[in-house]
């Protein structure tokens, strides 16, 4: 029995915004979130690049104690988003604890602020530091730190799915909970990603010379996706989560429902854990419209995995290319707050749902002239007033995984 | 130090940092304020601080039973007069 599985909610926290209004307002208007990376009193200095997507924004996170005490910052946000989707949907707390919800969430790490006080301690050879950590400090910084605070502060009780795998994270949540709920696993199934503000990554990339380094002094001109003068990633923090639910109980419930699931697929390039791949990368894009059952020329926009390296984004355009031609639009939404690493698939699925609402297509900021690498796809010109009915978004992580997911806007 | 200087230092500790009220000595903690084993580790660190020295492992065994208030207190004071 295979079931459909609509989208009754969703919340992000993002470099643009960590609200539905203001994250429209600052696509429409092609406002960067990009900006000076903050101190951090360790790494900042000795990196060459210098800027990183960025949450200004001050953000409620007004839970009670008995919540916050095993939570870390990437739990704070995740908790954020999923309290806001569980408000949206209007699912009460019996569904939420029947055992037929379940949560598919991810970190790149657990709380990477809460590691490096745990590093700290160990590495201090003076220390009785080591006494001072507190027996939170371990549920802070686990990996599924953010799915079991989801949990227990929710009173979830079905499955818990946890998928640490850095840039496809919450693509793969979303698949994940799609299929539980497809199959019948599940009936409803919160799902996304949170990434904390963390240098560490940033110095990663930088020393892998992936980062954008240029544009230090004028952060929103980077990243540029697909551009010929992109020269790499920028890192950004920020969360998203949305809530999936099988169709037939969300539309007894009256429950909004702001698009649907069709299809997902995920493989691996099965070798170079860092390089991107044709072969895997196109083979996925066929297997997400399989999954889908629908041909290529259905779809209306590819928000484009789009990093702005320059390998990553020319083995991206040929893989679209090889798949759906020139026909669909096609935009890198990174280049509006950086790459939020595991939570850029999530973040970029609901940016995807309000634009299909909105019957509008922002292009990808920062891209003046196009690579010729990259030119054989339709890149979205300008803001274009436009239907979206069918939409893939694709991620691509370090590790050779690639995701798809293919979403429709809701027609009863 | 005094019992009720001890005592004090306890409720205040509790009410500051595990966000409780009107902690009664008797009440059990678990039951009526949700203090739990994650709080009740933390408490024990600063029962170290408290007394400048460590807790032996049959100490904090011991001390992971606790219920309530008067029992903390009574632990305390028992871990200190055994070092004195």
């Amino acid at each position: 029995m295979e079931r459909r599985v609509v989208i009754t909610g969703c919340s992000a926290i993002t470099p643009i915004g960590c609200c539905k209004a203001d994250i429209l307002k600052n696509l429409e208007s092609g406002t960067s979130g990009v900006g000076r990376i903050r101190d951090d009193e360790l790494l900042v200095e000795q990196l060459n690049t210098s800027v990183f997507g960025t949450v200004d924004q001050d953000v409620a996170y007004d839970f009670p104690r008995k919540y916050r005490k095993t939570m870390g910052p990437v739990s704070f946000a995740a908790c954020r988003v999923v309290d806001d989707v569980i408000e949206q949907s209007g699912l009460d707390r019996a569904v939420l604890s029947s055992g037929r919800t379940g949560v598919a969430f991810g970190s790149s790490h657990g709380s990477t602020s809460v590691l490096k006080k745990v590093y700290q301690a160990c590495f201090n050879a003076q220390s009785t530091e080591m006494f001072s950590l507190s027996a939170a400090d371990y549920l802070k910084s686990m990996v599924h730190t953010t799915a079991v605070n989801i949990t227990r502060m929710f009173g979830i009780t079905g499955r818990v799915i946890c998928s640490p795998s850095a840039c496809t994270t919450s693509s793969q949540s979303i698949g994940f909970g799609y299929e539980l709920i497809k199959f019948g696993v599940q009936d409803a199934m919160i799902c996304g990603g949170s990434e904390e503000y963390d240098t560490t990554t940033v110095a990663v990339f930088d020393n892998l010379l992936a980062c954008s380094t240029h544009y230090n002094d004028t952060p929103h001109k980077t990243p540029r996706p697909f551009d010929a003068e992109r020269d790499g990633l920028v890192v950004g923090e920020g969360a998203g989560a949305v809530m999936l639910e099988e169709f037939e109980s969300a539309r007894k419930r009256g429950a909004p429902i702001l698009g649907e699931v069709i299809g997902f697929s995920t493989n691996n390039n099965g070798g170079n854990l860092i390089m991107p791949d044709l072969a895997g990368v196109t083979q996925v894009l066929e297997m997400g419209l399989d999954s889908a059952q629908i041909t290529a020329d259905r779809i209306d926009f590819i928000s484009a995995h789009a990093t702005a390296t320059r390998i990553g984004d020319v083995i991206e355009a040929r893989a679209i290319n090889n798949v759906y031609g020139n026909t669909p639009w096609v935009s890198g939404l990174k280049s509006y707050m950086g790459h939020t690493i595991a939570a850029c698939g999530v973040i970029e699925t609901i940016l995807t749902l309000y634009m299909m609402e909105k019957g509008f297509i922002v292009p990808t900021l920062n891209l003046d002239q196009v690579d010729d690498r990259c030119a054989m796809i339709r890149h979205t010109p300008r803001l274009m007033e436009t239907n979206i009915d069918y939409a893939a978004v694709q991620n691509f992580a370090f590790g050779g995984i690639n995701t798809s997911l293919i979403l429709k806007r809701f027609c009863g | 130090m005094e019992r009720e200087e001890i005592q004090t230092t306890i409720i205040n500790f509790i009410e500051t940092n595990f966000e409780m009220s009107d902690i009664g000595l008797d009440d059990d903690l678990n039951a009526v304020h949700g203090f739990d084993s994650i709080d009740a580790i933390e408490l024990l660190r600063e029962i170290e601080t408290l007394m400048k020295t460590k807790l032996t492992r049959d100490e904090e065994e011991a001390a992971m039973t606790i219920r309530t208030v008067r029992q903390i207190v009574d632990f305390i004071e028992k871990a200190m007069a055994d070092r004195a």
